[in-house]
């Protein structure tokens, strides 16, 4: 394969790598991979590709069922994370491994020996200053932002002297400047001769960041190419294996009459503070309305607040005419709302009970599941309808009655919006939909949105991901410290003004 | 040589702070570690009969010793049982404590030949300062700050807590896990076993079939007091030991109230405590899990 300059060695190089899990799933399947110094390597794939094993395996957090490594020409067997990290190769994992309660600084130096913290803090503050990546030091990790505990585990493994720094999904988190931030320390880390792994599903990010780019599939490499000869749409196809329509099809919006409107509400956070402070709006059926915004600015309140789960302090809301403020969601369910919650794996499903019972969720009390009047569940006719659901929305299930937890993301996603759909509901709260779901099933969840609207369902779509707000919605509202900084359409904004009115630099 | 009532008051509320204080330090630095032993009664009561019977062939020394032993032994099938082959953290400690309920008595008629209590001669109890201060209670208190000073101002003390409460992160960066929670609780159990020896051969000079008295789960109670911190655990165990000796004053005073009521009061006044901090306290967020990798 092609390395970016030849004649260069690579650090690291994977040789017919093979990984069985203990219970039986084959992630890789004899993959062959060369990092070279003083490159960014993007490693990209849809979810279950293997991007995560297969480095997990490089770090030392898992064994690999066959195959090997050479670090530097040498054949290496580690027997845990400590020792390849020792060795150089350091890994940032999508759920961070720090100390909660320990400072900034103790995580750092967590584990060193002693005769390696003689100095240490001045060593950290001057490792802050070059990459740009600051951190409070004293503060307790726990009480720091996301992108700032991301920050100190990075800190953590460039203190110890990585060669080869991994970084998991590394931006899922992380807010446009903390994305912005990271994206800058990668290329100082990059000017030192270091190499940098990263993985991601994003198109985007892949492309702006990396040097060359080893696209996964179904635990294979299908394909690698420097960034030059990289676009989206060859991307996505090798990554999906099909061709993928990176924009949703969309015909003009034929708007009814108003399903919700919303009248200078105010809501508060848990802690007591405003989280929505004076917005108003009306959706009417057969349009979907976005709202855009950096997450943590009201949109989490102002939806539970419209489906019912959060008390209004302020001014009303009403749905198909009635004024439903402070109703609870039970009777707005029962009136045609429904909710396709940010969280779904805590709120929108229940992991641990099956598919079956999944689908007919807050549907029970329907005649159609019960077999008789004392209310005993019809559980044939609940099959049914869970049938009816994977084979319409082409859900991926081991069996009807297994867990939900073992579906992926996408599909229990599929799965809540199918339940909710199933309810002819006037109107489809979602929030966040597509978040942490591969390309393809990003596309499924958008396409089925687009449906409901055009069936005529009102949709609320409130997501952090500018690009779908912009694809997706018919008005959109950009909502910065709990207000709304403009309401406009997709076609008279750009996604750059949309970044500025959600920085709060722009104000219309 | 006088003795006043205050000097005799201190000396008890000393002792009466000494077991309690030993069981509670060794259970911090397991918890800490992230392992929970709940064995602890059962480690003072083995304790106390392994000491007694060391002392009596050997000296005090040789039953301190003995002590801390036993402990050390029964801590360290704990460890096996939960560090290293990742086993339930309560279930061995109920093991534990129904065994002493079974072998203490067993071994003081079979081995002593009385039953229920044995006493101690002199020969085999530690010598006291002035005749009547046993030096234990200040060993207590210095083990007390030194195990403060390690867990919170030493590199050594963050690797054990980082284990208690990501072991994921430690073991990330190459800190051996089960090792520093064998570690931690083989020294936390043999603190327990000092307990048991020090109130068998020096503070009692009785060995008995109920000799922990339940000492072991206050302990435990004033871990979770404490904030898993030992100088607040040095406080708690002060106010057990004043209380314990302020009802051992109260029955001698003929007040009128039951014994059996009186005796109660120290627990009452220690558990009244523990429940008015509970809620405020952070406990390790790994203690009582059992640690395993992928
Ligand atoms: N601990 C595990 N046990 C069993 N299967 C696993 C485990 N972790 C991951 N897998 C499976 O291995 C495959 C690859 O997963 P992963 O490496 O996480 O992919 P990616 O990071 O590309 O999303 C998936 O099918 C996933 O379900
Ligand atoms: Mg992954």
């Amino acid at each position: 394969m092609a390395a970016p300059e030849t004649g260069r060695e690579p650090v690291v190089s994977m040789r017919d790598i093979v990984k069985i899990y203990p219970d039986g799933t084959v992630a890789l399947r004899g993959v062959n991979l060369d990092i070279y110094p003083g490159e960014v390597l993007g490693l990209l794939g849809e979810n279950g590709a293997g991007k995560t094993t297969l480095m997990k395996i490089l770090a030392g957090f898992l064994k690999p069922t066959s195959g090997y490594i050479l670090l530097r020409g040498r054949r290496v067997v580690w027997h845990s994370a400590a020792e390849a990290l020792r060795h150089g190769i350091g890994m940032v994992h999508q759920h961070l491994s720090l100390v909660p309660v320990f400072t900034a600084y103790e995580n750092i130096i967590l584990g060193l020996p002693s005769r390696m913290l003689a100095g240490a803090r001045q060593r950290i503050e001057k490792l802050m200053e070059e990459t740009g990546l600051e951190v409070p030091l004293d503060e307790v990790v726990e009480l720091l932002s996301f992108g700032e505990q991301q920050r100190v585990e990075i800190l953590r493994m460039l203190f110890r002297n990585v060669d080869v720094l991994i970084l998991d999904e590394p931006t899922t988190n992380l807010t446009p400047n903390e994305t912005e931030t990271l994206f800058n320390a990668i290329r100082k880390l990059k000017q030192q001769g270091k190499s940098i792994v990263f993985i991601t599903h994003k198109l985007r990010e892949v492309l702006e960041i990396t040097d060359r780019i080893v696209v996964m599939r179904r635990g294979r490499v299908v394909g690698e190419l420097p960034r030059a000869m990289a676009d989206p749409r060859l991307l996505a196809r090798m990554m999906v294996g099909r061709e993928v329509l990176m924009r949703v099809e969309k015909p003009p919006a034929k708007p009814g009459e108003v399903v919700l409107r919303v009248e200078n509400l105010w809501v508060k956070r848990d802690i007591g503070t405003w989280g929505v402070r004076g917005v108003s709006f009306e959706i009417r059926a057969g349009e979907i309305f976005g709202i855009a915004g950096v997450e943590g600015n009201g949109q989490a309140e102002l939806v539970e607040a419209i489906t019912g789960l959060r008390r209004v302090e302020r001014g009303k809301i009403y749905f198909l005419g009635r004024d439903v403020t402070n109703l609870g969601p039970a009777e707005l369910y029962r009136m045609g709302m429904a909710h396709v919650p940010e969280d779904r794996r805590s709120t929108g499903l229940i992991m641990d009970m099956n598919v079956v019972e999944n689908s007919i969720l807050g549907l029970h009390r329907w005649e159609r599941f019960l077999r008789n009047k004392w209310g005993m569940l019809n559980w044939a006719a609940a099959e049914e309808h869970a049938k009816e659901l994977v084979k319409k929305y082409e859900i991926a299930a081991p069996g009807l009655y297994s867990p939900v937890k073992y579906l992926s993301g996408g599909n229990q996603q599929k799965l809540l919006l199918g339940r909710e759909i199933s309810k002819n509901p006037k109107l489809i709260v979602a929030a966040q939909p597509t978040r942490g779901l591969d390309v393809a099933a990003t596309e499924y969840v958008r396409r089925m949105l687009v449906a409901l609207r055009n069936q005529g369902h009102a949709v609320l779509l409130v997501s952090s991901d500018t690009d779908e707000v912009m694809q997706l919605s018919d008005r959109i509202a950009v909502m910065y410290r709990g207000r709304f900084v403009v309401v406009t359409r997709p076609e008279e904004v750009t996604e750059e003004k949309l970044g500025l009115y959600m920085g709060g630099i722009e104000q219309a | 040589m006088p003795e006043s009532a205050a000097l005799i008051f201190a000396v008890g509320v000393l002792n009466a702070m000494t077991p309690i204080l030993l069981t509670a330090v060794g259970e911090i630095i397991a918890e800490r570690a992230g392992v929970v032993n709940i064995g602890l009664e059962g480690i003072i009561m083995i304790g106390a009969m392994a000491a007694t019977m060391a002392a009596e062939g050997f000296g005090p020394l040789a039953g301190l010793l003995a002590g801390i032993g036993v402990g050390a032994l029964l801590g360290l099938l704990h460890a096996v049982l939960t560090a290293y082959l990742k086993g339930d953290h309560v279930i061995p400690g109920i093991g534990v404590n129904t065994l002493a309920l079974g072998l203490v008595p067993f071994m003081l008629i079979v081995y002593w030949g009385s039953a229920g209590q044995h006493t101690v001669p002199r020969y085999a109890q530690v010598p006291k300062i002035a005749g009547y201060i046993s030096p234990m209670p200040f060993i207590a208190i210095l083990i007390a700050v030194a195990a403060w000073y390690i867990l919170f101002k030493t590199p050594t003390g963050l690797k054990l807590r980082s284990v208690g409460e990501n072991p994921v992160a430690a073991d990330t960066v190459g800190i051996l896990v089960e090792r520093t929670q064998a570690v931690a609780v083989v020294v936390g159990a043999a603190l327990a076993g000092l307990a048991g020896a020090f109130m068998s051969i020096d503070w009692l000079g009785v060995l008995t079939k109920e000799i922990a008295a339940g000492r072991g789960f206050i302990a435990l109670a004033l871990v979770v007091f404490s904030n898993w911190n030992p100088l607040w655990a040095l406080g708690g165990a002060l106010l057990f030991g004043t209380f314990d000796s302020l009802s051992q004053w109260l029955k001698v005073l003929h007040t009128g109230i039951p014994d059996t009521l009186i005796n109660t009061l120290p627990y009452v006044v220690t558990l009244i405590a523990v429940a008015g901090v509970l809620g405020r306290v952070q406990p390790p967020r790994h203690a009582g899990i059992p640690y395993r990798r992928e």
